[in-house]
């Protein structure tokens, strides 16, 4: 790190988080509107039924009812949910309101009222017949011939991509290289496995709301705590029918998303509320309805089966991935997809190489984004699988892992046969610093002096479990990003970006590269960020892309008004450009020792001589996707009485490339790690016989208190990435993909017992205790 | 409606309940959830609340000779603070919800829940803990055992407050508490034990064994409990099976959102067994 920066590598204060604070940043339910209508949609209790008559009489006769929609009076277009890139890779088989309900839980219709306690009665009484259908639960029956058959034939793919409703099949990826069978005929051992990675809700603390109105130029606002405001856009112009002109989608403060705002869900029921009535309208979830109704984690059941010589190396490697969609298809072919593309090139060794993705519809909620996108359920699989397989031949996990992981300057085959719904790119890996991440956790978890060594403790003993990973930056080849930057004159600059900071930081760091760029405090930088009218275009925050995408648009952008800045200042002082130099805030030119600052500048350029606006425009559109690398290493206390499991330490330790602020990106980091430790201990969704969830809420889906975590050390190696801005690389998702595998692998370390599900509660290492002790 | 009255003395609050149909409403920190309505809408009650934690009369916590005597109003964070609270009273205490629950809710509240997960009922009832149960014309005492009579009832009537709490002394030298939630804090109960034993010269001379959130209601048996009574602890191993076959009986736990009823009850006996064995065998001299 020769270079030195000026805010680049600083732990700047999140700009936004004063305002935070004090409560007067807002976010979406803080938006007082005046006449407001309030909404309460009503949902299926059963998985799979036709709607057979809908009397919404007995609600529509209170006071204080304004509307009941449902299939008949709002527009029949199908669609996805998913927010992404469009075409969008998932199958359209969504209407905003369906005659068909293909999930407990799926919406059915939905009341608008003058106050939410009239909502919330008058929901009750609209009354609904069923018929009732055989239901679906389980994926790995979902392609049988008789099993039941969610979607019909109407539903398609806009992109063209594998898709057979008639067979439950919402995605299909299989490909491979080299010869499975060579493979096997090399091989000393073959090992096969079956992991099966669960249910999960994001539990973002705020929870989905959209509120709704016309401005008084007749537009349309949309307030929406979303990842994706150009979709929204996009989507509920398309779905509702309305231009997408007078459409303005507003993204305040957001409470988290962690891709479950990835989904344009609530915005189109918001905004035909306010075309019907021309009022505000309010939509907002409670913690239930968020569990039951909107996205989750897609399970996944993943089968590895490999060859191994004696020597370690693998001779073939098979990874067949199951994924349950649910009900819909959001997400399911790119989640799918990353399950074998952010995990297979870690091994990039491997000459014979299969991968079989397949995503089925089942009856029960759907999946969606969720941090780690597929990734988390691969990676699952494959840490116990490296495991498993250094316990066979009894060689060191970490220095396995050392000796067979992709390099700096190597490639994966798979980088360019699996992109995300179409072929990927080839792309070399110019960044990885894995061995210093392994190398830190098993030097902090103290690696060599207690694995194999089942410290007891009375009825306790003590285990420790490894695991890495990789995950991308951006989509090569699909996102977009862009920024627009002017200059006031007091040297102060106006920064628009279409990038969504859902809590992230992004707004502080985008603007600390802005800041890099022009040598001026950060302070300098007004940030406007998500908001269609006044920014222009990004993706969204997903894929673990501003930092990359959104960051090299910005620089570009700060480039070119630094030309422009540079220009005017040669001007002033007469001389040629590339005589100047900056200084902290202003120009100087060294012949002269003369020094104006950016205030003088911008005047000039507004006021004096050939005025002008310095300002510009850049977007960005990558190639590449450059991983970010993980290790993560924890120390597990498992009670053999009780089978509670308790999480001592974990490390993590990652390249992110250059940080551009470290204590934002260890924030992404560990709140990363708690997400993982969380889904690995205690998140499941409970389902009852007829698939509804049983415990939809924070007091039976438990996520963990202060008291229930471990030691948290976490360490961002040095690293540079000479694609990213100023080196840097991605940091949002990768810190979720190894704790519970290394959880699985420091319980067997400590009592020898293979837990292929989760969550490792109590109830389930009992029993593989117990299980064990009959064998014995 | 939402009508809510704030009595200012005891007396009043009793004609109010004489008078009227209406809940007494403590800390609320169980009635809030359990009439809560929807998202942004506020919790609806069917009757009049009445409002008793400002009672003087019911913040009252003293020692009756070697009885302790809580009043109705007094909150869980109170007692904790109290340095006339029983140590293991206090660990299971803290293990009880969370700080700002604990600044509301009442031992009385957690009583009159009559939940067979209540956290401090396994406690009452090894205690021989007693309810005071005043009307305008009476007073009457019940053992918390005979009070609670099934899973959200009581034998309280309807024009009775329940003012206060005795637990008489009793002194302890082994003891053990192990409560099984979904996490440390914050967390209902899965299955709770407390196991109480003095012993004197390796032999047992009182022992009281009780368990939470694995049956209808509390399980604590006298007649196992006499078995031990009595006994040297070294010969607790040749009767263990015998007394885990006991508990089992009572043992009835159910599957449900938080646990399964085989985990349960498995546990549950292992738990009874890590005590006998494990904690009393330590105090063989």
């Amino acid at each position: 790190m020769s270079k030195t920066y000026t805010s680049i590598g600083k732990a700047e204060k999140k700009i936004d988080a004063l305002a935070l604070a004090t409560g007067s940043r807002r976010f979406v339910d803080d938006f007082e509107l005046k006449d407001c209508l309030h909404c309460k949609l009503i949902y299926s209790p059963h998985a799979f039924a036709d709607i057979i008559k809908i009397d919404e009489s007995p609600a529509l006769a209170m006071d204080g009812v304004v509307d009941v929609l449902s299939y008949k009076n709002t527009p029949q277009i199908l669609h996805t949910s998913a927010g992404q890139g469009f075409p969008e890779p998932s199958p359209y088989d969504q209407y905003l309101f369906d005659k068909v309900v293909r999930f407990a839980g799926d919406r059915v219709a939905m009341v608008v009222a003058e106050s939410p306690a009239i909502a919330e009665t008058a929901a009750k009484k609209v009354k609904i017949a069923y018929k009732l259908r055989k239901a679906l639960f389980d994926p790995e029956r979902a392609m049988d011939a008789d099993a039941p058959k969610l979607h019909g034939k109407e539903c398609y793919t806009p992109i063209g991509a594998a898709y057979d409703p008639q067979r439950n099949l919402a995605a299909e990826v299989d490909l491979g290289f080299g010869d499975l069978k060579e493979g096997e005929e090399a091989a000393d051992i073959v090992i096969d496995e079956t992991y099966k990675a669960h249910y999960g809700s994001h539990c973002a603390i705020e929870p989905h709301s959209v509120k709704t109105y016309f401005d008084d130029e007749g537009r349309l606002v949309i307030l929406a705590s979303t990842q994706v405001p150009f979709h929204v856009r996009r989507i509920v112009a398309r779905v509702c029918e309305f231009p997408l002109a007078k459409i303005r989608v507003i993204k305040p403060r957001i409470g988290g998303g962690f891709g479950g705002k990835q989904e344009v869900l609530l915005e189109p029921l918001a905004a035909l509320v306010s075309i019907r009535h021309k009022r505000p309208a309010r939509l907002v979830l409670s913690r239930e309805e968020v569990f039951r109704n909107s996205r989750t984690r897609h399970p996944v059941r993943v089968r590895l089966r490999s060859g191994v010589k004696k020597d370690g190396t693998i001779t073939f490697l098979e990874m067949d991935s199951l994924l349950n969609s649910g009900a819909y298809g959001s997400h399911a072919l790119t989640v799918l997809s990353n399950c074998g593309s952010k995990v297979l090139p870690l091994l990039n060794k491997i000459e014979n190489m299969h991968f079989l993705g397949r995503s089925v519809y089942t009856n029960l909620p759907v999946g969606g984004a969720y941090r780690g996108y597929g990734a988390t359920q691969g990676y699952f699989a494959l840490n116990q699988h490296l495991d498993i397989l250094c316990r066979r031949l009894d060689i060191d996990l970490p220095e396995y892992i050392k000796k067979h992981h992709i390099r700096e300057g190597e490639t994966s085959k798979i980088f360019e046969a699996l992109g995300e719904g179409k072929t990927g790119v080839q792309q070399f890996v110019n960044s990885c610093k894995l061995d210093e991440c392994i190398d830190i956790c098993t030097r902090e978890i103290g690696w060599y002096g207690k694995r194999d060594k089942k410290i007891r403790s009375g009825d306790k003993v003590r285990g420790v479990g490894l695991a890495v990973a990789m995950q991308g930056s951006g989509i090569p080849l699909v996102d977009m990003a862009a920024a627009s930057m002017k200059m006031n004159e007091d040297g102060s600059f106006n920064l628009d970006i279409g990038a969504t900071d859902i809590g992230t930081g992004s707004d502080t760091v985008l603007a600390q590269i802005a800041a890099e760029v022009l040598n001026v405090d950060l302070d300098a930088m007004i940030v406007l960020s998500s908001d269609t009218d006044r920014t222009p275009f990004d993706v969204g925050a997903y894929a673990s892309s501003t930092t990359y995408i959104s960051g090299r648009a910005v620089r570009k952008c700060a480039e070119k008004i630094l030309e422009q800045i540079i220009g005017v200042a040669a001007e002033m002082l007469e001389t040629s450009s590339d005589k100047l130099k900056l200084s902290h805030a202003g120009v100087k030119d060294p012949a002269s020792g003369k020094r104006i600052g950016y205030p003088e500048i911008c005047q000039y350029a507004m006021y004096s001589a050939n005025q002008f606006q310095i300002q510009a425009v850049a977007s960005e559109f990558v190639e590449e996707s450059p991983p970010p690398f993980i290790a993560q290493a924890v120390e597990v206390e498992v009670d053999t009485v009780t089978g509670a499991v308790q999480v001592l330490k974990l490390v993590s330790a990652v390249d992110c490339g250059q940080a551009i602020n470290p204590k934002l990106a260890e924030g992404q980091i560990e709140g990363a790690a708690v997400n993982g430790i969380s889904y690995a201990m205690t998140e499941e969704y409970i389902f009852s016989g007829n698939g509804r969830m049983i415990n939809s809420s924070f007091k039976n889906y438990k996520i963990p208190t202060a008291a229930d975590l471990p030691e948290m050390k976490t360490v961002v190696v040095p690293s540079h990435e000479p694609s990213g801005p100023f080196g840097a690389k991605s940091v949002g998702e990768i810190g979720i993909n190894c704790p519970m595998p290394a959880i699985a692998n420091a319980i067997y370390d400590a009592v020898g017992v293979r837990l292929y599900e989760a969550p490792f509660t109590p109830e389930k290492v009992y029993r593989a205790i117990r299980k064990q002790q009959e064998v014995q | 409606m939402l009508d809510g009255y704030l009595p200012a003395k005891l007396s009043e609050a009793l004609d109010m309940m004489a008078e009227c149909d209406c809940i007494p409403f403590a800390g609320g920190t169980d009635l809030m959830v359990q009439h809560a309505r929807g998202s942004g809408v506020r919790p609806c009650f069917d009757k009049t609340l009445l409002f008793v934690s400002a009672l003087k009369e019911l913040k009252t916590f003293d020692l009756m000779g070697k009885t302790l005597r809580i009043g109705a109003a007094v909150t869980l964070s109170e007692l904790l603070e109290n340095a006339a609270t029983p140590q293991i009273f206090k660990e299971i205490l803290r293990q009880m919800a969370a700080a700002p629950t604990r600044h509301m809710a009442t031992l009385a509240g957690n009583i009159c829940n009559a939940s067979p997960a209540g956290d401090t009922l396994p406690y009452l009832y090894a205690m021989d803990a007693e309810v005071i149960l005043q009307s305008r014309n009476e007073t009457r005492v019940l053992p918390v055992a005979d009070f609670i009579t099934a899973p959200k009832r009581t034998q309280r009537k309807n024009d009775e407050l329940l003012t206060g709490i005795r637990i008489p002394a009793a002194e302890f030298n082994v003891e053990s508490y192990r409560k099984l939630g979904q996490r440390k804090g914050m967390s209902l109960t899965k299955a709770s034990f407390l196991g109480l034993a003095s012993t004197a010269n390796g032999r047992i001379e009182d022992i009281r064994i009780a368990l939470g959130s694995v049956a209808p209601h509390i399980v604590r048996s006298r007649k196992i409990e006499s078995k031990l009574t009595g006994k040297n602890i070294k010969d607790i191993p040749g009767i263990l099976q015998e007394l885990q076959k006991d508990y089992s009986a009572l043992i009835r736990p159910i599957d449900d959102a938080r646990s399964t009823a085989a985990y349960r009850k498995q546990v549950s006996l292992r738990l009874i067994r890590d005590f006998l064995i494990n904690c009393m065998l330590k105090k063989i001299p």
